[in-house]
């Protein structure tokens, strides 16, 4: 593809694109579908679900409906440094009205699962996975003067406050694939 | 009652819910109409059809408050029949009916000038009460009907309508332009939504059409003229010269081979993908299989040219056979009887007709943008036949650039692999909903795309296959499952119809579109662009209108009588139309369509006689002076100069004449009566009209 | 397909217990819901368990973004705790009944993924059968407590308050994961009916449904992610004049109470409506002590409490 001048939009070259997963011998439709995406291809692009996106209403640029059609026609290094997918709210509105129960939601998640495996991870999903192992708790806050002004104990009876609960959920995480990947140190 | 009793004539004004009512004032027309001359009676009612409607008029007959019927309403097209039969229930000749349209001519014309369209409906009333003063009772005729029909056409519709006929004991004669029945669809590889192999589901029906006793098939023939009306249509039709003794002829082909290559021409069957002889049988299942000359091909090899000469040999003195001749092993190519070019006139008595001449596939040349000149720039019909066991390539998927090598190869008995295609892009709506061509849908494009792209990616998974959409139509049963499952088998499909086709070097072609799901430009390169070109009436279907006497609508297909009432009938009674010279339409609809005018034939014929309106012309004898202006004007052949007392006089065939009207406008002695519409009665009522609006004060 | 896999689900015969999940906002962030739930739920006679050991549920942004099994296998954990004691779980985080019953839907409906699950689970000698589920504060209030109750436990009824209730996305879609669920999910009605229970009026408005924009969303592009809460304030103030929010999602609360107040302070936003979560506001109805079940806030609420209990 020849690199347009900035600014200018990409020519999308569906036969190079198609190429590429011909070499790679593995097509992004089926990557995404392996990683929770099953029902993919039973998107007709009717655009229910991009009506009821809070990402589409505030303009980013690979919201559910369009994120899908890319897959399917194979875009995959055009998505992987683009927000979208890490800005999804999970909110579900979309799963709810899709008539072919294709869950956009979890295309949004297969996405980031699949940029994942790329290292595209933002870096506050990154210290969010950090602290979930380290104290259990992804939003982890070490101040604990607002518990004591409502009257409660400092620490919340979880991981928190249990040593061998931490220790069972750093048990379960180093069994997981988040181990395999290596984005955390994850030291017992 | 007798015909010199005073009219009392009732006025019965129809509100037809608001669609009267809503424009004209229906209790001031009432009010008016009460001072007309003979008037006795006027009522208003909310609609004038229903069962409490026409009770009031038969109520009034039966007491005999009333001898003329006049009701203000809406077309006597459709309803004049239920007032006169009304009327004739109520024990009054039906025929002192008469009908004022003050809907459609009135109160929907003028919906929004409501005080003028009450006047104009009092000019109306007043105009059918001036000429109801003046209606004679009349009596209904019968003519006898011939069962027997024409249907005009041997693809799936006329097969179907056929088949009906013929199965429910109706004489039949299938006229067929082409050397062979079963039409485009014998061209298909298979049929949406099911994939059933075309072939195999039709050969079987033309075999039966060929074989059915009831069917008088007419191959390589067409319609010359037509006479006469329903239930005796009189019909001329050509079966054109075959060149070939079709009683001797058995099929077996062996002259096609021999043909020489100077004589060949591009294959109608094939789309033009490969080449025939002169001497052809149409396609391996042809029905009749029998071969046939093309002369416009044919370089009359040896000087055989029918002409009833027989060149010999000078030296030997062996007569000079043409290469086909020689290889007949019946004799049937033999050219040395004369061949009559024109053919032969079979003349056919049928009582109703059924016209189902099909369709055309547009032309690629159209399209500039799509660069047709390139061989592998194709039409979807070009497809079926790359993709047919009986195509050109036999079904192997091949470029259709390496067709005349592949061909070439075959020819030497060698064997040659050729470069697979990877690639194969569709577009639709080629020439449909183009406002350049044609501005409708031809209907069935989404859904043979999709079948095309299917039965490709089914058989070689590894082809990429995109189809570029303005949007998918697919509304039919099992439809647009079937589109679904072309998506799941990975099957691309891009909103937004491509804009052009540009070629590459060395063969590949680079299709220029725009993603608007994306909303990007895109490009595809493909080996293989398959443009979903239009259906289009074929070229002679106007021609065939005219001599059948039936309409055709702007976009050139034939006319129904009434798109959703009436949608295998015609303005012309007794004759039908079914499958795509109706309009475009899939296999399903053109046999629904097929087996709906065939039961309408039926019902038509089945009675062996109708009855006829009486509203026919009568020439009085005594005014006619013989001048015979009349009749070379008659339309439909009723009228001719017979003697009378030592006198020349014309003299109207009743069974024939329509009451057209011709005859008597013609007329210089006002000798000729048109019942139902007399000098005395039109008149008065243009007397009416023309004296308004003096007669209403 | 669940009632195939889950023959014998918690069941809370006779008594109401429920183990209390928390998360990570509650406790961290605004540990005055956590002390209202305290109060409130003994006093409604339903028992609370700490489930002591549990942990993030996990949120959308770790697990659920890397792996399913991953994902599923930190929810099983803490459904563990509560199936042990044969309860269920009850939370007032909106992402946290999200997430774990998502979790345990996808459990339940697909047999290798719990099979995994099971697997490792097994190494710190846990199993999920898939009985304990997680409830909605909301609906154990609404179904297991009972409007009836409610009002015979309440010291200060809510006259002449306008309440927006914002019920979140998850208390909502997709509506097949969860164990209760609304008629119409378009046009919930339970937080409306619990809200009216104490008194206020609190009508439909258009966005009702619509997300206040936490989230991921905020945490990716703060700037758009206030578009839509102001958007949404801006149709409450307009459609209902509220003196009121009240939400059933942690999340919400934290979104609609603080990003309201930046937007009111760069000036983008010219009014301001105190917001509480339905536990905060049942607790101050119940006579609790304000500093402890609403003692944090951003966008300030005073005012609306002093109506409350003061009758000002």
């Amino acid at each position: 593809m020849i690199e347009p001048e900035e600014g200018v939009p990409t020519i999308l070259n569906l036969s190079e694109i198609s190429e590429r997963e011909r070499e790679e011998e593995e097509k992004v439709v089926d990557i995404v579908r392996e990683f929770g995406a099953e029902n993919l291809i039973y998107c007709m692009q009717c655009g229910s679900c991009a009506a009821v996106c809070p990402l589409a209403r505030v303009g980013f640029e690979w919201y559910n409906k369009k994120l899908i059609k890319a897959l399917l026609l194979g875009l995959k290094e055009e998505l992987l440094d683009d927000p979208t997918p890490w800005a999804c709210v999970a909110c579900n509105r979309c799963t709810e009205v899709c008539p072919r129960r294709v869950s956009p939601f979890e295309v949004m998640f297969a996405v980031r699962r699949m940029m994942v495996e790329e290292f595209a991870i933002p870096t506050l999903a990154i210290e969010g996975l950090r602290a979930l192992y380290e104290y259990g708790h992804a939003v982890y806050m070490t101040g604990r003067e607002a518990r004591k002004k409502v009257g409660l104990p400092e620490k919340p009876p979880s991981t928190d406050s249990d040593e061998k609960a931490l220790k069972d959920l750093k048990t379960i995480l180093r069994n997981t694939k988040l181990a395999e990947l290596g984005l955390i140190p994850m030291n017992d | 009652m007798s015909n010199d009793e005073k009219p009392k004539i009732g006025v019965y004004i129809c509100h037809c819910g608001e669609n009267i009512a809503g424009a004209v004032d229906v209790k001031a027309v009432a009010e008016f109409a009460k001072t007309l001359p003979d008037v006795v009676v006027v009522r208003d009612y909310l609609f004038m059809c229903s069962d409490p409607g026409q009770e009031l008029i038969k109520q009034d007959i039966k007491e005999g408050l009333v001898n003329r019927v006049v009701v203000a309403a809406c077309t006597p097209r459709t309803h004049e029949p239920i007032f006169r039969k009304a009327c004739e229930d109520a024990g009054l000749n039906k025929y002192y009916f008469e009908m004022a349209n003050i809907r459609d001519q009135c109160s929907w014309a003028h919906w929004h000038e409501k005080e003028k369209a009450t006047e104009k409906a009092k000019v109306i009333i007043a105009s059918a009460v001036a000429k109801a003063r003046l209606l004679e009772p009349l009596e209904d005729r019968y003519i006898d009907l011939k069962k027997e029909v024409l249907v005009i056409g041997g693809g799936i519709a006329g097969i179907f309508a056929s088949l009906d006929l013929a199965n429910a004991g109706f004489k039949v004669h299938l006229v067929e332009k082409s050397p062979s029945i079963g039409g485009n669809m014998a061209k298909l590889d298979k049929t949406f939504p099911t994939n059933d192999c075309s072939a195999c589901i039709l050969t079987p029906l033309m075999v039966e059409v060929a074989n059915h006793p009831n069917i008088n098939l007419l191959t390589y023939s067409e319609v010359e003229s037509i006479t006469g009306s329903v239930g005796n249509f009189k019909v001329k039709v050509r079966k054109k010269q075959t060149y070939v003794d079709w009683n001797k002829c058995t099929g077996c082909g062996a002259c096609l081979d021999v043909c020489p290559p100077k004589a060949r021409v591009p294959d109608e069957f094939n789309e033009g993908m490969s080449l025939r002889g002169a001497i052809y049988i149409p396609f391996p299942q042809a029905v009749p299989k029998k071969a046939v000359v093309d002369m416009n091909a044919c370089i009359k090899c040896g000087g055989r040219d029918f002409s009833g000469k027989e060149p010999r040999k000078s030296k030997s003195g062996k007569p000079i056979l043409a290469p086909c001749e020689r290889v007949c092993p019946t004799g049937a190519a033999d050219r040395t009887p004369y061949r009559d070019p024109n053919g032969e006139i079979v003349e056919l008595e049928v009582g109703a007709i059924i016209v189902a001449t099909g369709y055309k596939v547009m032309d690629k040349s159209y399209f500039k943008e799509f660069s047709p000149h390139h061989p592998n720039v194709i039409t979807a019909m070009q497809m079926e036949r790359l993709i047919s066991a009986t195509g050109p390539s036999e079904g192997k998927l091949i470029k259709p650039s390496d067709i005349p090598k592949l061909l070439e190869a075959k020819k030497k008995g060698e064997k040659i692999e050729v470069e697979k295609p990877k690639t194969i892009t569709f577009i639709s709506c080629v020439g449909s909903r183009d406002n350049r061509y044609h501005t409708y849908c031809s209907r069935v494009c989404c859904m043979y795309m999709l079948k095309q792209a299917m039965i490709l990616k089914e058989k070689y998974p590894d082809l990429d296959i995109y189809i570029f959409f303005i949007d998918v139509r697919t509304p039919g049963k099992e439809f647009d499952e079937y589109y679904m499952r072309c998506r799941q088998l990975g099957i691309k499909i891009i909103k937004g119809r491509a804009g052009g086709i540009q070629v590459l070097p060395g063969d590949k072609l680079l299709v220029k579109g725009y993603d608007a799901e994306v909303c990007r430009p895109v490009e595809v390169i493909t080996d293989i662009a398959v443009l979903a070109t239009a259906i289009e009436p074929d070229n002679t279907l106007r021609d065939l209108a005219r001599t059948l006497g039936i309409n055709v609508g702007a976009e050139g297909f034939l006319k129904e009588r009434h798109t959703k009432l009436y949608p295998v009938d015609t303005m012309t009674e007794g004759i039908f139309i079914a499958g795509c010279a109706q309009g475009p339409k899939d296999i399903p609809d053109s046999v629904a369509q097929a087996k709906a005018a065939a039961a309408s034939a039926m019902s038509l014929l089945e009675p062996g006689k109708m009855t006829v309106e009486p509203l026919i012309s009568e020439v009085d004898k005594e005014k006619c002076t013989g001048c015979g202006v009349c009749v070379p004007l008659c339309p439909y052949g009723a009228i001719s100069l017979v003697k009378h007392e030592d006198k020349l006089k014309s003299e109207i065939n009743p069974a024939l004449c329509k009451g057209c009207g011709v005859c008597t406008a013609a007329c210089p002695s006002k000798a000729i009566t048109l019942h139902g519409f007399t000098y005395e009665q039109v008149l008065a009522q243009i007397k009416t009209i023309a004296k308004w609006p003096e007669i209403q004060t | 397909m669940i009632a195939d896999v889950v023959k014998n689900e918690s069941k809370n015969e006779g008594k109401l217990k429920y183990g209390l999940f928390l998360g990570c906002n509650i406790p961290f962030n605004r540990p005055d819901v956590e002390q209202a739930m305290r109060k409130i739920f003994p006093a409604l006679g339903v028992e609370i368990d700490d489930l002591m050991g549990q942990s993030c549920c996990p949120t959308w942004g770790t697990m659920p973004s890397i792996d399913i099994v991953a994902w599923c296998a930190v929810a099983a954990r803490n459904l563990c705790l509560g199936e042990e004691k044969g309860i269920d779980l009850m939370t007032a985080c909106n992402s946290c009944y999200g997430s774990l019953n998502e979790a345990r839907h996808k459990m339940l409906t697909n047999p290798d993924i719990l099979k995994s699950v099971n697997d490792i689970l097994s190494k710190i000698g846990k199993k999920y059968e898939g009985r304990a589920k997680c409830r909605h504060v909301a609906w154990v209030l609404y179904k297991d407590v009972g409007l009836e109750r409610i009002k015979e436990s309440i010291k200060y009824t809510l006259d002449d308050i306008t309440i927006a209730v914002q019920p979140g996305c998850h208390f909502l879609w997709p509506s097949e994961v969860y164990p209760d669920k609304e008629e119409d999910p378009f046009n919930p009605k339970v937080l409306r009916e619990l809200c009216e229970v104490l008194g206020a009026e609190a009508p439909y408005y258009s966005k009702l449904v619509d997300c206040c924009g936490m989230g991921a969303l905020r945490s990716t592009d703060p700037e758009k992610s206030f578009t839509l809460v102001k958007e949404k304030l801006e149709c409450i103030k307009e459609e209902l004049d509220a003196d009121l929010i009240v939400t059933t999602c942690s999340s919400c609360l934290i979104q609609l109470d603080d990003a309201q107040e930046r937007l009111r302070k760069s000036g983008k936003l010219n009014f301001s409506i105190p917001v509480l979560h339905y536990v905060q506001l049942l607790a101050l109805c119940m006579g609790f002590d304000p500093e402890q079940v609403a003692g944090i806030s951003v966008t300030p609420r005073d005012e609306i409490i002093d109506k409350i209990i003061n009758k000002r």
